[in-house]
């Protein structure tokens, strides 16, 4: 298998990854959108580089999170470190339960309202099951960073969690 | 320094005070173990992991640009290169439009698996500090033992290394022996989730490997052997018997 090769099976075999990586950093799908494709792009441009199949995903993240940062962000009027706009809460898949899909809109929501550095912090490491050291290495910060990010994005979610299971107490002593 | 499973939960629950925190913090980042341990407690991380599971719901379309050919250096076999080129290109547009809409896991295990040589694995350090270590973290992952003492007994096969890979979010993680002769074999491990579909042992060969894969209760099984020759039947009748759920 040529890198080239391994290069665009990964691209579509990790897809719906970057893109998600891609909303959680930009906030739109349309971004996301943007996002995968240039990421796909600049990839396979860069094949040349790769000298290890093992860890491609990364490598993919990777990209994908210096185009937004290098290329997209500054462009973007979000500067500031939070989104403004809560992104498309309905992105969340809808179960036939509709108090579980609240749950999940809740989650998203608060999910995509914590600060720029949390939120893909919390994106690769609670979503895309990143180590604490392998998030550290893709984010270029060192490893207390991303646990100290994730206990900040813990306080901030516990809230949503706290709420839900006080719901589900009141619910089942109905 | 030992944590017990009540202060990591304390940690990640954010009711220990500083000084405990940055001890916490500081052994993290010496002790692979530990961040394994302290991740699979985490009750935060499966609720946000399931909220995004599917999102987005379809998988996005790419648009790439045709496979390149190969590259031929000029020379006396130059034009016989071009021609050759043009067939290349002609067959990879053929293959890339015609390309399976996207490999399996077990598809994907074994073509890594095929690259496997004997000196991949010649020099891997499997000293029980390796492998302990190893172990705790992919069991984090999993989320379910792996059976170590059946793995570690297996006839005629020597365990090397297990390691954490991830297919389309998910932990796959793959242990790797050496045969009699050095040679690679391996076992690999998905967690699928629990709505996966059991599947019986089917053997197969693929990217030129022995294979015989299975599905039972939210996790995938494979085990490939060295080349497309291999007897699996006797690590097979042990590792169903290990991994019957």
């Amino acid at each position: 298998m040529s890198t080239e090769q391994a290069v665009r099976g990964a691209i579509q075999t990790h897809s719906k990854r970057v893109w998600r990586f891609g909303l959680a950093l930009s906030g739109a799908s349309d971004v996301a959108d943007d996002l995968l494709q240039a990421t796909a792009l600049r990839a396979l441009e860069k094949h040349h580089q790769v000298t290890s199949y093992d860890r491609l995903d990364s490598w993919l993240m990777t990209i994908c999170r210096s185009i937004w940062l290098n290329e997209i962000r500054a462009r973007s009027v979000r500067k500031a470190q939070a989104l403004s706009v809560t992104p498309e809460a309905e992105l969340v898949a809808h179960g036939p339960d509709s108090e579980t899909n609240i749950f999940a809109a809740q989650v998203f929501t608060q999910v995509m309202q914590l600060p720029e550095a949390q939120r893909e912090t919390v994106m690769l490491v609670f979503v895309e099951g990143y180590s604490y050291r392998e998030a550290a290495a893709m984010l270029d910060v060192p490893i207390g960073t991303i646990m100290s990010r994730l206990s900040n994005a813990r306080q901030k979610l516990k809230t949503v969690m706290q709420h839900e299971a006080g719901d589900a107490v009141q619910r089942s002593g109905k | 320094m030992k944590f017990s499973d009540e202060t990591l939960l304390a940690y990640l629950e954010g009711s220990l005070d500083e000084a405990e925190v940055h001890a916490i913090e500081a052994a993290v980042a010496e002790d692979t173990g530990l961040e394994a341990r302290l991740m699979a407690l985490d009750p935060f991380a499966p609720v946000v992991q399931q909220v995004f599971d599917d999102v987005p719901a379809e998988v996005p379309e790419i648009d790439l640009p045709a496979p390149t050919p190969q590259q031929y250096k000029s020379g006396p076999l130059r034009l016989l290169a071009v021609a050759a080129s043009v067939a290349v290109i002609a067959v990879s547009a053929t293959f890339w439009v015609t390309r399976p809409k996207a490999l399996g896991w077990a598809e994907q295990a074994a073509i890594y698996q095929s690259l496997y040589s004997a000196e991949t694995i010649a020099d891997l350090d499997n000293s029980p500090q390796k492998l302990d270590a190893q172990f705790a973290q992919a069991e984090a992952q999993l989320g379910r033992p792996l059976n170590r003492e059946v793995l570690e007994n297996l006839p005629g096969l020597d365990l090397k290394r297990t390691q954490v890979l991830s297919f389309k979010g998910k932990p796959l993680v793959q242990v790797v022996f050496a045969d009699a002769q050095g040679n690679p074999f391996a076992f690999c491990v998905i967690r699928q989730g629990p709505n996966a579909p059991s599947k019986a042992v089917n053997l197969a060969v693929l990217s030129g490997l022995s294979t015989a894969t299975w599905a039972k209760d939210g996790y995938g099984y494979m085990l490939l052997g060295g080349d497309r020759e291999t007897d699996l039947s006797g690590e097979l009748h042990a590792l169903t018997a290990a991994f019957a759920g």
